[in-house]
């Protein structure tokens, strides 16, 4: 079975409107560009399982 | 002893001519300025000269004022540093449109206290979110080495101008490889200090979980000079330390004995031409290095570095991406659009990695004081280049060139950048890496490469 594949268009479009992010014909097509090329960078960190006792790494004193 | 008027001179070494009266400052910043002048044309690493303040600072030095461990030392900033009267470009268009800096950035004022004299603000690639040294605003800095090709980024200026030999000395900024890049590739020294020793204050951020500030320069000694006299905690940097400061001159010169030093295999032995691992195996042999170490899980490192990379310094510049798009370089825009737009779980689960993989590195200092890397995949691409082929796969230049430097700034580990260069081929780069605060041991380590003759820099 193959995994289904987000349709990055879509997201960068929604995600944008979401946001307020107009973004102008002419550079949408780098920006799908740039979240898949985010997306396959991501993939080891993605991968990884994490214990439920590990917090975030920076730490906040008031 | 070189010449301290010419391109040649270290900072130390125009410090003793300097404070020993061999040389008047006014002197040093003239045939700096001098050298600038002739150069520009070629590497472009200025984009502001402050000719005037320089000379009258010289000439106070000359009269007995400010007179400190670095006296006469002409330096330059990447413009991301503040230099009071002149609006912080950070590489940028829309940040020329600001009021002008009040006062001088806190490492600037720290060199100055110490006798240095700031000449200008260099280039660099906009808002730093760059490995290549390439700006559409402002022309891309050129490696002096050969100036059809990068100078690496996104401190190209800091390294153009230190490898040509304008200035003995610059400050850069790292957050992803931003000083060991541009070392690399323009074959110098680097320092990328652990994360909150030096002050940010009077700088332009970019990613604040990952901003380091440091020299670039052509020998050890200058690093350390340098480093020495911008240590101390600052309460304008929430993420300075209040550790005491650590001075590294002082044991420089003893040597590597005692130190364990290990070879970081894995991720760190693929991913990258051939030259790159010749020079990590040449630094290895000079220092008797046989041991490899594996740093566990880089590449999820890496991935996470490129995460929180991309979302916090997208949502740094959010509003100007609404408002002022078109003002962009178009090699930013995009990808700062990008970051903007993932999902938000992958950076929390970034963060909670990180805590995972600090954890893991520190155990491995148990057994080891020092790791070597490489700096860079390959030496300078050429200018304009996007693409590259690295082990038989096509990768993107600017995505890639800090694959090596990535996994270890994501967690602050200080390194000192040491050059190495093989006859006829342009420099590449070796990581000295060693634990959070002991930037002395990696200090050492290089003067030590650069007594034998391993590791040289010289001005092109």
């Amino acid at each position: 079975m193959t995994e289904k594949k987000p349709d990055i268009g879509k997201w960068v479009d929604e995600a944008a409107l979401a946001i307020g992010l107009p973004i102008a014909p002419e550079y949408r097509a780098n920006v799908i560009l740039n979240v898949e090329r985010s997306l396959a960078i991501a993939q080891p960190l993605l991968a990884v399982e994490l214990d439920d006792d590990l917090t975030p790494a920076p730490v906040f004193r008031p | 002893m070189s010449d301290p008027l010419s391109k040649a001179a270290t900072a130390a070494e125009i410090a003793r001519a300097v404070s020993t009266g061999k040389v008047k400052a006014t002197a040093v910043v003239d045939a700096a300025l001098a050298r600038i002048k002739a150069a520009e044309p070629t590497v472009n690493a200025f984009t502001d000269i402050v000719a005037e303040r320089a000379k009258k600072r010289a000439a106070e030095i000359d009269a007995g004022r400010h007179i400190g461990p670095m006296s006469g030392v002409p330096f330059a900033v990447k413009s991301l540093f503040d230099i009071a009267g002149l609006p912080t470009r950070a590489g940028s268009k829309i940040n020329a449109d600001r009021p002008a800096a009040k006062r001088d950035g806190a490492l600037v004022r720290k060199l100055e206290a110490a006798g240095a004299i700031l000449i200008g603000g260099l280039n660099m690639g906009e808002y730093a979110y760059d490995f290549t040294g390439e700006n559409a605003h402002y022309g891309p800095s050129r490696n002096p080495h050969d100036p059809t090709r990068m100078t690496g980024g996104s401190s190209g200026g800091s390294g153009a101008a230190v490898a040509a030999g304008e200035v003995p000395l610059a400050l850069g900024s790292d957050t992803n490889g931003s000083i060991r890049v541009p070392s690399s590739l323009c074959g110098l020294f680097g320092l990328k200090p652990t994360y909150g020793r030096l002050s940010r204050a009077g700088s332009f951020p970019f990613v604040d979980a990952f901003d380091h500030l440091g020299p670039l320069a052509r020998s050890t000694e200058d690093l350390a000079l340098s480093f020495d006299a911008m240590q101390g905690w600052d309460p304008d940097d929430s993420a300075c330390t209040d550790r005491i400061a650590e001075p590294t001159l002082s044991t420089l010169n003893d040597g590597i004995g005692g130190l364990r030093i290990a070879i970081a295999g894995d991720y760190f032995a693929r991913g990258g031409e051939p030259e790159a691992f010749e020079a990590v195996a040449t630094v290895a042999k000079a220092l008797g290095a046989t041991k490899t170490v594996v740093l566990p899980q880089a590449a999820a490192a890496r991935a996470a570095a490129y995460v929180i990379t991309a979302m916090e310094g997208g949502q740094l510049h959010l509003e100007r991406l609404k408002s002022r798009p078109q003002d962009f370089d178009g090699d930013t825009r995009e990808r700062l659009m990008a970051g903007n737009l993932l999902p938000g779980s992958w950076y929390v689960k970034a963060q909670r990695f990180r805590r995972h993989y600090r954890a893991q590195v520190l155990k491995l200092f148990e057994e080891v004081d020092i790791v070597l890397a490489p700096a860079t995949p390959r030496s300078a691409p050429k200018l304009g280049q996007t693409m590259m082929t690295i082990d038989g796969v096509e990768l993107a230049v600017r995505a890639n060139l800090g694959v090596f430097t990535q996994p270890i700034s994501f967690i602050g580990l200080p390194v000192v950048a040491v050059p190495t260069r093989k006859p006829g081929a342009m420099p590449i780069g070796v990581q000295v890496i060693a634990k959070p605060f002991d930037e002395a041991a990696a200090l050492r380590v290089s003067a030590y490469l650069e007594k034998e003759g391993v590791c040289v820099s010289t001005p092109a």
